[in-house]
């Protein structure tokens, strides 16, 4: 292996802020950055969570909130999914998650733009504001057209917010595309091309090889989205026809001529599928460090699980029209896609394999992360196979549509990410404070949201089966049906009440632990890789102090035999234990 | 006890499998039960039930297992193994054998689903928001072609169009097209279809995305506005069905509901004998005062038959048939009169007085005072 | 290459050892210009989305679409010449593309005003195709009537597309004489005579995508 003797970000100077604002608001400090992106996210994603509480109470008690209207409850389905999707779960994983351990775990002193990083996050809260604009009174709310956005219903007038509201729907997304940009090839070109000495791509913990394939997938998929963004706004504004045919939209003849409704959807699924990876690929890359750390035992297959990922995101471009089965395209392309999505599930059969194949003859130490890790992989197991149900296009025909989909999406890229951004926060908030999380607290959070969600996701799939359909305002009383669907409705609609208070204490535990947490120490997990070997708990500005740390192996070495301790660092040479 | 504690999560992961099969077995909502000819759908949903149920339990017993059997001792060490090569393979080939075994039967059926046979009749399902329409080619056995627009001159500056679709003409029947004479026209949301006959179902839109979807008949296709799709099946026993929109089509997604009933040969076609053809329809219509007929314009331009209907079926919104003069209650439980000033009150501002059973989807209307003369003579003929 | 050569390993061995090795995977690739690279890629896909919708809408059209070289044929000399002022406006972005390489090569060399002027020169040849993009938009506009809503010669988005896809082309190539003018100036002040005109390059990369993707539009559009 060429080593470089001085790696070129070693002689790059930082820009050391003087002022308050230049160290914590205007700050090009990956860290910093990191913690913006992810109050941010927590806070836009606390809107969405309200608002699934609002709709769950709508479905399990309709006419109990006479206040809300069906325009509220199908704004309320648009706003939580296009927020929990895009402003928290995308911009947590890769704004928050990448922004934190990409320079820390390459070894680098901050992104290779620092200031280019900065704006990614400023363009970010932009677009999150321009999102919430659609909110201000009088101008019909924000778009009700579901977050995938269909035309012609998004800009015809039975739909709520067909005008301001998707408006700032698709102004938001265009703008956050930019920030999401900005960020994502500060930390391609990071990871690619300043790591520290002895940092070869085979050395790199799996966190970071989930977020260079997902931002890869971003920056490949997220065009699609701002094109048909593009022109559903022309269509909207100045009168093209590009996704609207001619249509008697409410007995008014539209002048739109020859447009194709699937143009769009097709666009959106080229960006909607690897978004699904984008999300998920982070997740894998979290939980397996955690588990690999927790367990105290190496990752099981840790190549494989490198080319699992690159396989699976190679693959997210080939498969999108799965979500397509029933919308009216030409019935051979079913073939093709249920094809490549059934393939997609070998290699993230394998990721599965290898997480609990760690396990086996680890020496586990059940952490609150831990617990976290864990409850990811059955989870994920769950979201999984549903998706096996719904890729295998002649089964997608009678369950598309219906609860089994909102149950399958919400277990595998609803709750699972969740998890794994749980399972990141408690395991990387010592290192960024310098304080442990409450550990009682952190357990009784875990309990509560782990089973809450089991409970109200693994029954919805039930719903499925008999056929209730998916965003419908009340469900009546239908006779293909036991009437005992409703009861089932509302024990989860109460066990998701729960869920949405329960999240208070994690809040608490954050902002508490902040200033009372246990002092957590260097390396309170003893985890190999480089971010807990900085010199200072929490990283000073440029990380590693005067010298770039040099790394002589992998991150999994725990438990090796012949060793003193049960870890040993990256940074420490071989031959040496500890 | 203190042995229970200790392993309480492993304890509480494991009881989160076994309460999901144990939830499976014993819970009352499953598949409903099928009306049509495809079985092998519900065969292929319980093949992958099959191996995917086992492989969930298998993991996750595993996993509780593990979490059990390895959990952290000061002593305990764990067993340093970087690669299984040979244990690695033989999963990836389980795994692909498992998956080929889900999808060879799922491919084999989606083949026969988009392969309509030929002894298949034909029904027409018409979407808009938020009813269903149906036609039938008549006897010719050919559908007559259908427009939104009629009369388009593409001039320099604007393009003009005349609307083709309208309270009148329902369907957008194309003018001069012979086949579409003898077309049956349904503008209702009940269809009759007969047991045990292959029916292509065809699948068009006026506005918005659609889906033609009975639970019980498992299949289902988008109806998409500017292309025609389709499915096919076969009904296997007579009774009433559910007609549900599967694809979100606006605020009144979940009120657009009709209703499918199988009958007998002889009951379906006598029910069919006693709908209308296009020719009739056209025939019965007879000319109506200028000011009336303008009216009737107001409402197609203003998508009022949308949701308010003329034959006396209420829908979204009440009909409007008989409605000018009628005592009607009122969503507070008060009544009032349905006279001009109610009906007027009722268009400017329609979520102050809702009829009872009704929600508040409407949104308000201005009209110039010539207008809403017109209006108002249209909805006073109509009530007669 | 020339370590590969002398211990007789092919291309491969050294991709490989590049991508295995610590540090950087593209030797000697400064990071502005691989993150460049990043971000072409990218664009490349907006660009493709935007082609292939446009195929794809043209494909399944019912209305007649226009024939490109009758609407795009400019008057010389009495007659109408087909797709003259493509032609002209293509030929003058390759040239620019020229101008752009021998800057770069200047680059390389450290030749300040050389860079300098051939970098206006580059940036003087894209405005003024920015400039004749808009004298053909208000052709197009004024004498045929197409707008971006409205056609009558056929189907509609025949002009939807045209001027969406132009346009967006065309404010890729404003941006790049922005680009171009702030470097050209950058470089002849002495900004980067202490490091490397590596600045350079990462723009030529911009300009040469810029002109690259013409060539697509320009055979899908006026061609096809």
């Amino acid at each position: 292996m060429a080593t470089a003797e001085i790696p070129y970000q070693e002689t790059v100077p930082l820009h050391h802020p003087k002022t308050w604002i230049g160290k914590y608001v205007f700050s090009q400090d990956h860290k910093v950055i990191a913690v913006q992106y992810g109050i941010t996210a927590m806070a836009v994603g606390l809107v969405a969570l309200f608002l699934s509480d609002l709709m769950r109470i709508q479905i399990a008690f309709p006419g109990f909130m006479e206040w809300f209207v069906e325009d509220y409850y199908y704004q309320a389905i648009t706003m939580h999914g296009m927020i929990m999707v895009i402003y928290l779960l995308t911009a947590f994983l890769l704004g928050a998650f990448g922004n934190f351990t990409v320079p820390l775990m390459c070894g680098a002193r901050d992104m290779v733009f620092p200031f280019v990083n900065m704006l990614s996050y400023w363009v970010y809260l932009l677009s999150v504001i321009i999102l919430l604009l659609a909110y201000i009174p009088g101008l019909g709310g924000p778009t009700g057209a579901g977050w995938t956005l269909y035309p012609p219903q998004t800009i015809t007038e039975g739909t709520p917010g067909a005008d301001w509201g998707i408006t700032t729907m698709l102004a938001s997304l265009a703008v956050f595309i930019v920030a999401f940009t900005m960020g994502g090839l500060n930390y391609i070109t990071t990871i690619l091309q300043a790591r520290t000495r002895g940092m070869s791509l085979m050395r790199l913990p799996l966190t970071v090889w989930g977020i260079f394939v997902a931002t890869f997938l971003g920056l490949l998929a997220f065009p699609a989205l701002f094109v048909s963004a593009i022109m559903m706004i022309l269509d909207l504004k100045i009168g093209t026809s590009f996704f609207m045919p001619a249509i008697v939209s409410l007995g008014q003849t539209l002048a739109y001529d020859g447009g194709q409704p699937l143009l769009f959807q097709h666009l959106f699924w080229f960006f909607g599928h690897p978004e699904v990876y984008i999300v998920a690929l982070p997740a894998f890359g979290v939980v397996s460090d955690l588990i690999s750390v927790h367990a105290r035992k190496n990752i099981f297959g840790y190549r494989l699980m490198v080319w699992a990922l690159v396989f699976i995101g190679v693959l997210s471009f080939i498969v999108w029209a799965h979500h397509m089965f029933v919308a009216g395209m030409h019935p051979y392309f079913g073939f093709f896609f249920a094809t490549t999505t059934l393939i997609i599930a070998v290699p993230t059969a394998i990721k599965v394999y290898n997480w609990i194949l760690t396990l086996w003859k680890a020496n586990i130490k059940l952490t609150v992360p831990m617990l976290y890790a864990l409850s990811f992989v059955l989870t994920f197991i769950m979201g999984g196979i549903t998706g096996l149900f719904l890729g295998n296009v002649i089964i997608d025909i009678p369950l598309s549509d219906t609860y089994f989909v909102v149950a399958h999406f919400h277990m595998v890229m609803g709750v699972s990410p969740i998890l794994a951004i749980f399972g990141g926060i408690y395991h990387w908030y010592p290192k960024l404070t310098g304080r442990m999380l409450n550990d009682f607290w952190g357990k009784m959070h875990f309990w509560i949201t782990f089973l809450g969600t089991y409970i109200i996701y693994f029954p919805m799939h039930y719903l499925g089966f008999i056929g209730v359909p998916r965003r419908y305002y009340e469900n009546f009383d239908s006779s293909f049906y036991p009437a005992s669907a409703q009861m089932l409705n509302e024990v989860i609609t109460w066990t998701a009440l729960v869920v949405g208070a329960a999240q208070l204490i994690y809040v608490a535990n954050l902002v508490h632990s902040y200033f009372y947490g246990k002092p957590a120490g260097d390396n309170p997990w003893g985890a190999n890789s480089l971010e807990w070997c900085t010199p200072e708990t929490p990283p000073g500005h440029g990380n590693w102090g005067d010298k770039l740390p040099t790394v002589h192996r992998w991150a999994y070495d725990y438990s090796v035999p012949g060793s003193e301790k049960d870890f040993i660092p990256q940074t420490v040479p071989q031959g040496q234990s500890s | 006890m203190r042995k229970i504690l200790d392993h309480h999560v492993a304890i509480l992961l494991g009881l989160v499998v076994i309460g999901s099969v144990i939830f499976n077995v014993w819970s009352p909502w499953q598949f409903t039960e099928i009306a049509s000819n495809w079985k092998f759908i519900d065969f292929t949903v319980k093949v992958t039930w099959w191996i995917c149920g086992v492989a969930f339990v298998l993991l996750g017993l595993f996993m509780a297992w593990a979490i059990w059997r390895y959990k952290f001792h000061e002593s305990g060490e764990s067993h340093y193994e970087p690669e299984h090569p040979v244990l690695e393979s033989w999963l990836t080939i389980i795994t692909s054998i498992g998956v080929v075994i889900m999808l060879a039967p799922g491919l084999i059926v989606w083949d026969d689903y988009v392969q309509v046979p030929s002894d298949a009749m034909e029904v027409e399902v018409l979407g808009e928001q938020w009813t269903w329409k149906y036609r039938f080619p008549g006897e010719d056995g050919i559908f007559g072609t259908t427009s939104v627009k009629k009369n388009v001159n593409r001039g320099r500056d604007e393009t003009t169009f005349e609307p083709n679709i309208t309270s009148l003409n329902p369907f957008g029947m194309r003018d001069g097209d012979p086949h579409g004479e003898d077309d049956i026209l349904i503008a209702s949301n009940v269809l009759h279809l007969p047991l045990d006959r292959n029916v292509k179902v065809v699948l068009r839109s006026k506005d918005v995305l659609h889906d033609f979807w009975v639970p019980e008949i498992r299949a289902k296709m988008d109806m998409v506005p500017g292309m025609i799709t389709y499915f096919w099946f076969r009904p296997t026993r007579t009774g009433k069905f559910e007609i549900l929109c599967a694809e979100l089509c606006g605020r009144g997604h979940h009120i657009m509901r009709g209703e499918m009933y199988i009958d007998t040969q002889e009951d379906f076609e006598a029910w069919l004998d006693s709908q209308v053809t296009w020719a009739e329809m056209k025939a019965g219509q007879t000319p109506e005062e200028p000011i009336v007929a303008k009216g009737r314009q107001l409402a197609d331009q203003n998508g009022c038959f949308a949701c308010h209907s003329l034959d006396g079926t209420s829908v979204v919104g009440p009909t409007w048939k008989g409605m000018w003069g009628r005592e009607v209650n009122l969503a507070d439980g008060s009544t009032v009169i349905a006279d001009e000033a109610y009906i007027v009150e009722s268009i400017v501002e329609p979520s102050v007085k809702l009829v009872e059973g009704f929600g508040s989807v409407m949104t308000p209307y201005a009209f110039e005072d010539d207008e809403m003369e017109a209006l108002l003579r249209f909805l006073q003929e109509t009530a007669e | 290459m020339a370590e590969a050569a002398q211990t007789g390993q092919g291309p491969l061995t050294t991709i490989v050892e590049d991508w295995s090795s610590d540090v950087t995977t593209f030797k000697a690739v400064p990071w502005g210009k691989a993150m460049m690279w990043i971000f072409l890629l990218s664009d490349t896909f907006i660009f493709t989305s935007f082609l292939v919708s446009y195929m794809a809408v043209r494909m399944t059209q019912t209305d007649a679409w226009p024939v490109p070289s009758e609407v795009f044929a400019l008057e010389a000399f009495g007659y109408p010449v087909p797709l003259l002022l493509i032609a002209i406006m293509t030929f003058i972005l390759i040239t620019s593309s020229g101008t752009m390489a021998m800057a770069v090569n200047m680059g390389y060399r450290k030749r300040k005003v050389a860079v300098f002027w051939l970098m206006f020169a580059t940036a003087l040849l894209g405005a003024s195709f920015v400039g004749m993009q808009a004298f053909e938009w208000s052709k197009l506009i004024m004498d045929e009537g197409v707008k971006a809503w409205q056609n009558p010669m056929g189907a509609k988005q025949f002009g939807s597309f045209f001027f969406m896809i132009t346009g967006f082309h065309g404010l890729h190539v404003s941006a790049g004489v922005v680009y171009l003018l702030i470097v050209a100036i950058r470089v002849l002040r002495g900004r980067y005579d202490n490091t490397s005109f590596e600045i350079v390059e990462i723009t030529g990369l911009y300009w040469h995508f810029v002109d690259l993707v013409w060539v697509f539009i320009f055979a899908f559009f006026y061609l096809w």
